[in-house]
């Protein structure tokens, strides 16, 4: 996986609401169909690196009858991050598409 | 659905990610969550349990890579930046400050750990405490005398009798005051009491001090207020002057500053008090006037612990004669000498007078340092009783390290996980020690709180006979030795664990399981069962050391004293001579005493449940006087003869006492003041002096008087329950009264004391409004005071074997406990394929017993060698005895059995399936 990527799948997932580690996990692996599937072992520190870089914020979610959770949430910055991401990954894929002749998926 | 403990699944492999624990506890938490959720999604595909706790958990892989960069990706919690790093010295403290936090919050969170060890170590350290206060107070604190190490007692000894502590004459301490060089000075006392008649209130009886006006001074003793006495007043006729104790100053004057000049009636006499002593003035006196040969009976009485008044002496030497010796001498050494120099010295000067006066034949010197004096009979049971409650606190410790090594099995993982990252080893143990000092200091803290209240208890059960044990207290020193103690223990049992580390197998640690089957755990194991066969083998010694004495006090208890307590009330008067004529040519026929004495008996015999009521000169446990005595006509041979104790009893008192009369006859009411003069002796004397013949008949002479031996009768031990009866003769009362006036009653009642103890105190109000009645309990509590310094080493040391016993217990219970845990599996398996519950249970019995068995013999063996030390506190019951050896075996043996019954049991509920899988 190129470097980075794992930065911009994290963010798309919470860009329209906060989720928990696991929600984040399921996500990537329901939209890639599979395709990509993060381990604990590599999920938490990066969503941990995220956070201390500013782009995610995390916080403990109470609800009744439940344990708490810890949802992240886009920050600002993230969104902005996200947005940024998005555009230079975009130009990427139409570069690799026209050299080596790839559909977008 | 819930599945394994995902969260100590996690935890396992990540012990410390962070440096701190709270943050630790929020990743462990998510991740945790994550996994469940995981597990419940392989578990809705189809997959079976096992697949399912399989895949979910190798979402973990690469768990030291995880924490590293867990660690390094982690968001930093609101608390505990990393400290700045300044310099080399600033930050080793910040990192200690660090350590030292994180210390707290580790304990914290491992409550029932923390808790576990605290309160053992609160015990040791609490128990150890309590008693080194009471060594510190009575024998490590300065005295208040000034140099103790140059002041002696100076006491005479008689060749003829082997007595080596008796008190001088007056003419012979003038003499030796005037010849020696080896001393400063010298000063010499006389122990008496006075009976204080207050203004208002009571009468009550006072212990006095009659002193040589240079005792004072030669003791470094300055007057609060006031004065001391002049070498002019100390003379024959001198005035009625009184220095009084602070606490008389306080209880009778409310410190009063102008009490100087003001009066006391003592005696029935008019006393003006010129200065105030302060409280520990009498210091040492009631210790010098038990080890005096004829003197104990005043310190013995009421349990005296103090003085109240100092009267000057004005010593005549008409009255007081080179034959009587009433003084106890101390004396200072000069800056040259020693206590040798002074006794070769004194030696010369005895022997002088010897050669000069008849009544000096036979007499020499004894010069004693006064600490010893002072001291001798505390030091022994107080040295022995802090050694012993320091085996308990190295139980207490033995325990801890136990505990901390279970600890350092899960803490192994955590010690690796940071090794790996290039935690330096120092760091490591410095961490180690950073927690056990956190550790120790709360046990200090509640170790003191222990002491301060085992102390209360401590100092009212102790036996008035210690010096200074009224000022018992927790000051800086114990606090002191409190937090050493801590701070050792902390730091000795706590480092194992790091140093284990060294030689860590990081990768091993971090892949095993459990360290189950590793070389680290075996040997781990090896360690914990010595520490528990140690603890074993003290808690036998001391239980030896208990036992031993436990039986030492049945012995005491069980006695035959020869005069039968129980039932017996004991009352004390003191007759003032100035109603009570108690002229010496007029001796013995005091008829006013006499007729007090009839009087009040006949009222007592006449209360409706007094079987029987008696005057005496001593109670049983009184060891009174004593005094030389011949045989007529064997006066020669009575030379070489030790002195007698003169027992002076009305004659009710055998049957009051029950003391059987084995030859002869007892006293009758015919055996009056002018009648002719009669005595009875105890079966010793009659062994000892007339053996093979009949002493009935024969006559005695002491005191210048001749009487006809009437009887003979059994022995009583009134020198204390543990040492034989000397030779002794009774006296009629009525032929031998006090010259002071001191009496002592005995009632025998089948009523209860209490009531017997009223009706007394009225009859003796009805006699003589103005007497005071004192010194009034059973007789059996005056017995069990005269052995109450035995008692209360008993006590205390069966406590500690107590202590030491439940801390044994607990410790082979959590060895075993958590070798069971460490066997799971293998007992599952034994289980699975058909073991009985019984061979299972056998297993882990059998481990309890060995560890047990061992201790036990290493425990015998150590007593063999220690419980001689005891031999002095021992009454008929030998260091090695052999049934208090004995008996140690089926109690250790129980209470090991009980603890390893609860872990084997334990071992037998494992569901063997869910210990395989676990394993």
């Amino acid at each position: 996986m190129k470097k980075g990527s794992a930065e911009l799948l994290i963010l798309s997932v919470i860009e329209n609401g906060q989720r928990h580690g696991y929600e984040i996990a399921r996500q990537i692996e329901l939209r890639s169909r599979g395709a990509i599937s993060f381990h604990v072992a590599s999920l938490y520190p990066m969503l941990y690196r995220l956070e201390a870089r500013g782009l995610i914020e995390g916080r403990w979610v109470e609800k009744a009858g439940q344990r708490r959770r810890r949802y992240y949430r886009l920050t600002t910055n993230g969104h902005v991050t996200l947005a940024a991401q998005r555009s230079l990954w975009r130009e990427f894929f139409v570069g690799l598409n026209r050299v080596a002749g790839l559909r977008n998926a | 659905m819930s599945g394994p403990d995902w969260r100590g699944l996690v935890r396992a492999r990540l012990d410390r990610i962070t440096d701190d624990p709270a943050h630790d506890e929020d990743i462990v938490e998510e991740l945790a969550q994550h996994l469940v959720q995981r597990y419940a999604e392989y578990l809705d595909r189809g997959q079976d349990q096992r697949a399912a706790v399989r895949n979910a958990l190798g979402e973990l892989d690469d768990t030291d890579g995880l924490a590293a960069a867990l660690r390094s990706a982690a968001p930093r919690g609101p608390v505990a930046p990393q400290p700045p790093i300044v310099g080399g010295a600033p930050s080793m403290w910040n990192d200690l400050g660090q350590d030292i936090r994180y210390g707290a919050r580790i304990l914290l969170r491992s409550r029932g750990f923390a808790s576990a060890a605290v309160l053992t170590l609160a015990l040791g350290i609490g128990a150890t405490t309590a008693i080194f206060s009471v060594v510190n107070a009575v024998l490590l604190r300065p005295v208040p005398f000034t140099g103790l190490d140059r002041l002696t007692v100076v006491w005479q000894t008689d060749r003829n009798t082997g007595t080596v502590r008796e008190p001088s004459s007056l003419p012979d301490f003038l003499d030796v005051k005037e010849r020696s060089r080896q001393f400063d000075g010298f000063g010499g006392f006389d122990a008496s009491e006075r009976t204080l008649t207050p203004l208002e209130g009571e009468p009550s009886r006072l212990p006095v001090l009659l002193v040589t006006h240079d005792l004072i001074p030669l003791f470094g003793v300055r007057p609060i207020l006031g004065r001391v006495f002049t070498a002019e007043e100390d003379v024959p006729g001198g005035p009625e002057l009184a220095l009084i104790s602070e606490r008389l100053w306080e209880q009778q004057f409310q410190r009063a500053q102008d009490v100087v000049g003001r009066t006391i009636r003592l005696n029935d006499v008019e006393t003006e008090i010129i200065g105030v002593l302060p409280a520990d003035s009498d210091f040492g006196i009631m210790q010098i006037l038990r080890s005096a040969a004829y003197a104990r009976g005043f310190a013995d009485r009421d349990l005296r612990s103090r003085v109240d008044v100092w009267i000057s002496l004005r010593g005549d030497t008409r009255v007081l004669v080179r034959d009587t010796h009433p003084l106890l001498v101390a004396g200072r050494l000069a800056p040259s000498a020693t206590v040798s120099t002074a006794q070769a010295e004194m030696t010369t000067i005895m022997a002088d007078l010897e050669a000069q006066y008849p009544s000096n034949d036979a007499r020499g010197v004894f010069v004693e340092a006064m600490g010893d004096v002072v001291f001798s009979s505390v030091r022994g049971p107080l040295w022995i009783l802090l050694a012993a409650v320091g085996l308990v606190l190295l139980i207490a410790c033995v325990n801890v390290a136990n505990l901390l090594l279970a600890r350092g099995t899960t803490r192994l993982r955590e010690v690796a996980v940071r090794a790996a990252m290039g935690a330096p080893l120092r760091r490591l143990v410095r961490q180690f020690a950073a927690e056990n000092l956190v550790l120790a200091l709360a046990s200090a803290a509640l170790g003191v709180v222990f002491a301060a209240v085992a102390l209360r208890g401590l100092v009212a059960l102790a036996p008035a006979d210690i010096p200074r044990v009224t000022e018992v207290r927790i000051d800086g020193v114990v606090l002191a030795l409190a937090a050493a103690v801590a701070l050792m223990t902390g730091l000795v049992f706590g480092i194992v664990p790091a140093l284990q580390a060294r030689r860590l197998d990081v990768q091993g640690a971090l892949k095993a399981e459990e360290s189950r089957g590793s070389t680290a755990g075996r040997e781990r194991g090896t360690l914990r069962s010595i520490l528990v066969v140690s603890e074993v083998a003290l808690a036998v010694v001391l239980v030896i050391g208990a036992g031993l004495l436990i039986k030492s006090a049945w012995r005491l208890s069980h006695v035959d004293a020869g005069f039968l307590a129980a039932s017996v009330l004991k009352a004390e008067v003191q007759l003032p001579s100035s109603r009570y004529r108690s002229r010496s040519d007029q001796f013995p026929n005091f008829v006013s005493v006499h007729r007090f004495n009839d009087e009040l008996l006949r009222r007592l015999a006449g209360l409706p449940s007094v079987e029987a009521a008696a005057v005496v000169g001593n109670h049983p446990v009184d060891p009174g006087f004593q005094n030389s005595w011949q045989v007529v006509g064997r006066e020669e041979e009575a030379r070489t003869w030790p002195e007698i104790a003169i027992r002076r009893v009305g004659p009710t008192y055998f049957e009051t006492v029950r003391l059987t009369v084995s030859t002869g006859r007892s006293f009758s009411d015919t055996d009056g003041p002018l009648a002719p003069t009669v005595s009875i002796i105890n079966e010793t004397t009659a062994r000892r002096f007339f053996p093979g013949q009949d002493p009935v008949g024969q006559e005695i002479r002491f005191w210048g008087v001749n009487r006809r031996i009437v009887g003979v009768v059994r022995d009583e031990k009134i020198l204390g329950l543990s040492r034989e009866a000397p030779p002794a003769v009774y006296v009629p009362f009525a032929q031998a009264p006090s010259n002071n006036g001191s009496e002592t009653f005995l009632v025998r009642s089948s009523a209860p004391l209490a009531t017997i103890a009223t009706s007394l105190r009225a009859a003796v109000r009805e006699l003589d409004p103005q007497l005071a009645v004192f010194g009034i309990q059973p007789l059996t509590q005056t017995v069990a005071e005269s052995v109450a310094r035995e008692r209360f080493v008993m006590l205390l040391l069966v406590s500690f074997a107590g202590v030491a016993v439940v801390l044994a217990a607990i410790g082979i219970h959590g060895v075993l406990s958590y070798a069971v845990v460490q066997r799971r599996h293998e007992l599952g398996i034994r289980m699975a394929l058909g073991a009985p519950a019984v061979r299972v249970t056998g297993l882990v019995l059998r481990q309890g017993a060995l560890l047990t068995a061992v201790g036990l013999v290493i425990g015998l063996a150590g007593a063999l060698a220690l419980t001689r030390v005891l031999t002095t506190q021992l009454y008929g019951v030998s260091a090695t005895d052999l049934t208090a050896f004995a008996a140690v075996v089926p109690l250790l043996g129980i209470v090991a059995l009980v603890a390893t019954w609860l872990p084997a049991r334990q071992a037998v509920r494992t569901d063997p399936l869910e210990a395989m899988r676990d394993g």
